[in-house]
């Protein structure tokens, strides 16, 4: 997780009337260090960890035991969402990049402060965003977990060992957060 | 069969986990649902409406691993 750039875009939009927040869910890849949480007191146990070790300058929330908020969100480990004032989602995505959320970020600004001005009215669009994926610490983090951890990950690799080792020109190595397929996957030729 | 827990105890990735965000989940331009969290530092319940009541939020989700 972009933790220390997302802190530092909170920092730097937080005069411009905008709120930024980090949402505690269940654990991504419970292991020995940092089991699962059987009750608020495990999330709150595991979210103090989490504070101490990533010195995270945003309000931290906890979601119920439940997940109740990430499950309506969409439940994957570390979207971010934009939300307007009023209310309007304005931006999500399926993983978190700081170039791409700030970029977000002063459009919505822009909008808000303009539209009535300028007359525009919102649509819905859609398009594609990167980021690079760090995976020594990603790796590292797999770690701090525990060995479970790392095997939980490295079984997930050997069972995806066919796609993974023939990354796609296009959109680099598979992660799960693009819909995208070669030809010879979707049919489409 | 059963669906698994969403506290899950060993990672298994789920291959309907994506399209549950980008098909199910609420959309740009949609009106976001909110939900009662509690305040880490604080043990206070706040409702995510509270969040972009004046301003506008960033909401990043995430957990220690």
């Amino acid at each position: 997780m972009a933790t220390g750039a997302m802190d530092d875009l909170a920092g730097r939009f937080a005069d411009r009337a905008v709120r930024s927040v980090f949402i505690y869910t269940r654990e991504a890849h419970p292991a020995e260090n940092y089991r699962h949480h059987a009750s608020m007191d495990d999330k709150r146990r595991n979210a103090r960890a989490f504070l101490e070790h990533s010195k995270v300058r945003r309000r931290i929330l906890l979601d119920d035991l439940e997940g109740t908020a990430h499950r309506a969100y969409g439940s994957l480990p570390n979207m971010t969402w934009i939300v307007g004032r009023g209310g309007m989602i304005h931006y999500k995505s399926a993983w978190t990049s700081e170039a791409d959320v700030a970029d977000a970020l002063e459009g919505v600004l822009d909008f808000q402060a303009n539209r009535a001005k300028r007359q525009w009215v919102a649509f819905y669009s859609e398009r594609s965003a990167w980021s690079t994926r760090d995976m020594a610490k990603f790796k590292a983090g797999l770690e701090r977990a525990g060995p479970q951890a790392v095997a939980d990950y490295q079984r997930m690799l050997e069972a995806n060992k066919a796609s993974r080792a023939a990354p796609a020109e296009e959109v680099g190595p598979r992660i799960p957060g693009n819909f995208y397929r070669t030809e010879d996957e979707s049919g489409n030729r | 069969m059963q669906s698994s827990p969403y506290n899950y105890s060993e990672f298994v990735a789920n291959p309907e986990e994506f399209s549950e965000f980008a098909l199910h989940a609420p959309k740009a331009t949609m009106r976001a649902p909110s939900f009662p969290l509690e305040d880490l530092a604080t043990g206070e319940t706040v409702q995510m409406s509270e969040l972009w009541k004046t301003q506008v939020a960033v909401i990043e989700f995430g957990s220690f691993t």
